[in-house]
């Protein structure tokens, strides 16, 4: 498993599949940071913006890959279980690529943010006085980051190869159900976000069901797609 | 390795592609799939290969699997070396020795001046050339070729034949498909055709002889050359199987001269005059001349 995910790392830098994502999620943050934010709403923010940067992750990785090479990875994976070893680990890198967008993203609102107190700082020593101070903002701010990660990447899996096999439709049903995800009360993304309606304070935890409700939800995609990948044939891209 | 009652289609709703197909392949045997275009011959060495999971049934006892596919289109953004290097890691070799082998292989397949160029940027040939050069980096226990030999040179082709005689011959299993009739003729154990249904049955066991049926093993066949230079002779007296070289006469096994008429027709200069073959165990002549091919 450690080769296939070192293989699929590097096929998403070498690739330049990780430019886009960046480039858009920096762009979304800044927008966010425009003005003073307080922390709390700026992370927030950055949690938000990482639930469509991580379905389109998701698809970048699973389209990466012409079909014949995939073939050849699954069979070197096997003998057994190959083909599922190799759609896991394609999976596993989309979500590494997130994590690594969204930990880059709280640092940034940390820095950019204005702390939740009475004290207004902003730069690093702003950063640090928010984090001793405020632990509970900023984990909280983590945990929606989490739940927002983990429904993009069900969703990029839901929504396209080999599950959902047209280059356009899949493109097109992964922003539609990225909107849908933060905007439908029943999502986990946009239950997180409202905190059940606790806005008043200082640390907006997400409650246990939206992580859960994302964990599921992640699970049965990545199920699908994993068993779709071996079952059926994936899609040229 | 064992198929129990295989079965395979791309859907619920989908005609069975290949079904309740139920065959052993047995260590150090060499298996030609055959049956016309759209029988399902893909689908069954992609099952075979555990690249895709059958439809009902299940494949047992599968060793370490090298697949080398149809079409290689490259498309991906590695040199052939860095590719090759990934891939011995996923095959499960380490460090110095999964170097070595992907160097080895580029080398043997005439692909050495083209180990840091881009994927990419290479040529179909090149691409199919790296393609099997994945898949037989960890000496794999079984080795699926769905027509492998496609888009390649003469060299590589040979190249490709001596590996897979190499598999065999270290006690692994060779399944392949290619349009090529003659392709390992001589070599092959076994023969599963496949009659259009999604059905396949074994069509011949045993050695199977090019011709007329008897035994290919223990036929020589004698090549008279015109024209033939000494060093040139060198090279065919290193040749795997060559017998014997001398004067205008290759002798080379049944198995093997298909690779040998190969090359001295290439070369500039060098006249094929007979082609016939003996019977080894006694050196008398076989009466009647054997065609090359």
């Amino acid at each position: 498993m450690t080769a296939l995910l070192r293989y699929q790392a590097a096929l998403l830098l070498r690739s330049n599949r990780w430019i886009f994502p960046l480039v858009a999620y920096g762009a979304l943050i800044a927008v966010g940071a425009a003005g003073s934010t307080p922390l709390a709403e700026g992370l927030d923010w950055s949690a938000a913006m990482l639930l469509p940067v991580s379905a389109f992750l998701t698809r970048s990785m699973l389209t990466a890959e012409p079909d014949a090479s995939w073939a050849c990875v699954a069979a070197a994976a096997g003998p057994a279980a190959g083909p599922v070893r190799a759609q896991l680990a394609t999976l596993v890198t989309a979500l590494g690529g997130g994590v690594v967008l969204g930990a880059v993203g709280a640092v940034f609102t940390l820095l950019t943010s204005e702390p939740a107190g009475p004290r207004p700082r902003s730069g690093v020593t702003g950063a640090i006085t928010a984090t001793l101070h405020y632990p509970g903002v900023f984990l909280a701010g983590l945990a929606t980051a989490v739940v927002c990660l983990l429904t993009g990447a069900a969703i990029g899996a839901l929504c396209n190869t080999p599950l959902l096999r047209h280059s356009g439709a899949a493109a097109l049903a992964t922003l539609a159900v990225v909107i849908l995800a933060l905007a439908a009360g029943v999502s986990p993304a946009n239950a997180a976000l409202r905190h059940g309606g606790d806005v008043a304070s200082a640390a907006r935890w997400p409650g246990g069901l939206p992580l859960i409700g994302a964990a599921a939800l992640l699970a049965v995609t990545w199920t699908a797609s994993v068993l779709a990948a071996a079952r059926r044939e994936r899609s040229l891209p | 390795m064992r198929l129990e009652s295989v079965g395979k289609r791309y859907g619920p709703r989908r005609p069975w592609v290949v079904r309740d197909v139920s065959l052993d392949v047995a260590p150090g045997s060499l298996i030609r799939v055959e049956g016309r275009n759209g029988t399902g011959k893909s689908t069954l060495l992609r099952v075979a290969a555990g690249v895709s999971l059958p439809s009902a049934g299940r494949v047992t006892g599968r060793p370490h699997t090298g697949y080398v596919p149809e079409r290689f289109p490259g498309g991906l953004p590695f040199s052939a070396r860095d590719y090759l290097l990934h891939l011995a890691r996923v095959h499960g070799l380490r460090g110095t020795v999964a170097a070595r082998r992907a160097d080895e292989w580029l080398d043997r397949l005439g692909a050495a001046s083209f180990a840091g160029q881009p994927l990419r940027e290479l040529s179909k040939g090149m691409c199919q050339k790296v393609a099997i050069a994945q898949a037989l980096l960890a000496r794999p226990g079984l080795l699926v070729l769905d027509e492998a030999w496609t888009g390649l040179d003469q060299a590589a082709r040979g190249a490709l034949d001596a590996a897979v005689g190499e598999r065999v011959a270290d006690g692994g299993a060779v399944m392949f498909v290619d349009h090529d009739q003659a392709r390992l003729a001589g070599r092959i154990t076994e023969r599963w055709r496949l009659d259009g249904s999604g059905r396949a049955a074994v069509a011949a066991g045993g050695r199977v002889a090019a011709g007329d049926g008897r035994s290919a093993q223990d036929l020589v066949v004698v090549i008279e050359l015109a024209g033939l230079e000494p060093e040139s002779a060198a090279v065919l007296r290193d040749q795997p199987g060559v017998l014997s070289c001398d004067g205008g006469a290759v002798r080379v096994p049944a198995a093997a001269s298909d690779e040998v008429l190969r090359q001295v027709l290439a070369w500039d200069g060098v006249h094929v005059t007979a082609v016939r073959t003996v019977r080894a165990s006694t050196g008398q002549a076989d009466a009647g001349q054997a065609a090359g091919r």
